[in-house]
């Protein structure tokens, strides 16, 4: 078969596997996304020791595999499995899609904690003490000044976690997951044509390429600000004359 | 002096960093019309005084009391801390950096305190925000960006933002010392209007022609205490002690 045959005959196969890779990883984003703000508070602002548990979290997150940690969440419930019977717990973790978006929202979320901890820490610290100043509550300040700012701060670098995340998801495929991996494989292990790799690293790209291109807007759009004045803002120098 | 309202009183104000104490106990009482300028050289405490006014620094200890609203501190705890949010909504501040939000537009730098401290409706804020930004002569830059002013234009921004939550008193922390020579005038010119129309201030600033001229108060702190109080021409013509007569000496 040329590689022509090979879409004309897989697509649906492959557009089934691209559907579960972006379904694996905008959830298993969007879950870390939402539980990292407070993580990276916590980070910030808690005493060394309440944050011992975290960082030890982030440690084991960032300094293993991303494939061992999938695995000691498979396999390592199908140990417990009595166990987690008892709680009511194994259908969650029988199904190979709950246990590998499981791991990738644990290892996200880490990442995402420390990406976004830098950019609470880039925040102008003068701003802040406006609003405290104006009279704001500390939640109002978190709100309308400091996570506005860490989030254009940290942009580019969540965009660069979530692509990371995107390509690891591949490795659901290793526990039955049928993702892009997944069904390449699959169609593999039928015609053993090579193409068939080639256009599953081609959705990638897309994938990647299309994610790019919507993060960039939204990157404009935070830091409309700042482009503006034309130049990167240089912390507490004031500007000149306007040029208008 | 006249018996008027007394819109801010602070009492024994210590305030330490580590061991080394910055402020040895000052009190001080401002009563509504009074601009009242603190000078002082540098690492006299003056700003650290003001700061503790509005606990953006908390004091080791001392009392501050804002229209009611009074917290003691000891050891560094403030008794009431529910107090220091409506402290602070009553006390304008603006400071050195101007420390404008700068992911919002100028118009929006206004509105926020009015909207989002003492939810006042929208549309009231923004006509509020308006006439505050004419006045202070910006209302052809309401739509943009603080990085798009020279510092003169956002210093005169942030005063309109301490405006627009109707303090009851407005603390200014070197509010000048940041701008190019030639932008100060701009600046001390809207804050001379608020003192004729008889704001309450309470100014730390290094321009002396503004403490003699503006100011009904002058405070002249020394090491961490007031070594000089009183009426600013007396001050400046007959000052009584030693340091602030070196002081005058060295900056005029």
């Amino acid at each position: 078969m040329n590689p022509i045959e090979i879409i004309a005959q897989y697509w649906p196969r492959l557009l089934d596997g691209t559907l579960m890779t972006i379904k694996l990883t905008f959830l298993g984003a969007l879950i870390a996304a939402l539980v990292s703000p407070g993580f990276a508070l916590i980070r910030t602002h808690a005493a060394p020791l309440a944050q011992a548990p975290l960082r030890l979290y982030i440690s084991f997150m960032r300094g293993t595999p991303i494939l061992a940690q999938l695995f000691l969440i498979f396999y390592g419930s199908g140990q417990f499995r009595p166990i987690l019977q008892d709680w009511g717990l194994w259908t969650f973790f029988r199904d190979p899609f709950n246990c590998a978006l499981l791991a990738f929202a644990l290892n996200s979320t880490a990442y995402q904690t420390e990406i976004l901890r830098g950019g609470i820490m880039g925040v102008p610290q003068g701003e802040i003490e406006a609003a405290k100043a104006i009279g704001m509550t500390r939640f109002k300040t978190l709100r309308r000044v400091v996570f506005p700012h860490a989030y254009r701060i940290a942009w580019p670098a969540l965009g660069n976690e979530v692509i990371l995340l995107m390509k690891a998801s591949a490795l659901a495929s290793v526990v039955t997951v049928f993702d892009i991996m997944g069904r390449t494989r699959q169609i593999f292990s039928r015609t053993f044509d090579f193409s068939t790799y080639l256009w599953a690293a081609l959705i990638y790209l897309c994938i990647t390429a299309i994610f790019v291109l919507i993060w960039r807007q939204a990157e404009r759009r935070l830091s409309r600000h700042i482009e503006a004045h034309h130049k990167p803002r240089v912390a507490a120098q004031p500007a000149k004359e306007p040029q208008a | 002096m006249s018996q008027t309202e007394i819109i801010l009183k602070a009492e024994g104000i210590h305030k330490s960093f580590g061991s080394v104490e910055v402020l040895k106990g000052i009190s001080l009482e401002a009563r509504k019309h009074d601009v009242i300028s603190i000078l002082g050289s540098s690492g006299s405490g003056k700003s650290t005084f003001l700061r503790c006014l509005n606990f953006l620094e908390t004091p080791t200890s001392g009392k501050v009391t804002v229209h009611g609203n009074e917290i003691l501190v000891r050891n560094g705890k403030p008794q009431n801390v529910r107090h220091i949010e409506e402290i602070r909504a009553r006390l304008g501040m603006v400071f050195q950096q101007f420390n404008l939000w700068t992911h919002r537009t100028v118009l929006e730098n206004v509105m926020e305190g009015p909207v989002q401290v003492k939810r006042q409706p929208k549309a009231e804020a923004r006509d509020k925000a308006e006439a505050l930004l004419k006045r202070v002569g910006l209302e052809e830059r309401m739509g943009m960006y603080p990085s798009q002013l020279s510092g003169g234009q956002q210093q005169r921004v942030a005063i309109a933002r301490a405006l627009a939550m109707e303090p009851d008193a407005i603390l200014f922390d070197e509010p000048t010392s940041a701008l190019d020579p030639e932008l100060v005038g701009e600046v001390l010119k809207v804050m001379q209007d608020l003192a004729a129309e008889g704001r309450t201030m309470i100014v730390v600033t290094h321009e002396m022609g503004f403490a003699r001229e503006v100011s009904s108060e002058v405070v002249f702190l020394h090491e961490g205490r007031i070594a000089e109080q009183g009426p600013p021409e007396e001050m400046f013509t007959n000052p009584r002690t030693e340091v602030f007569e070196r002081f005058i000496a060295k900056v005029m």
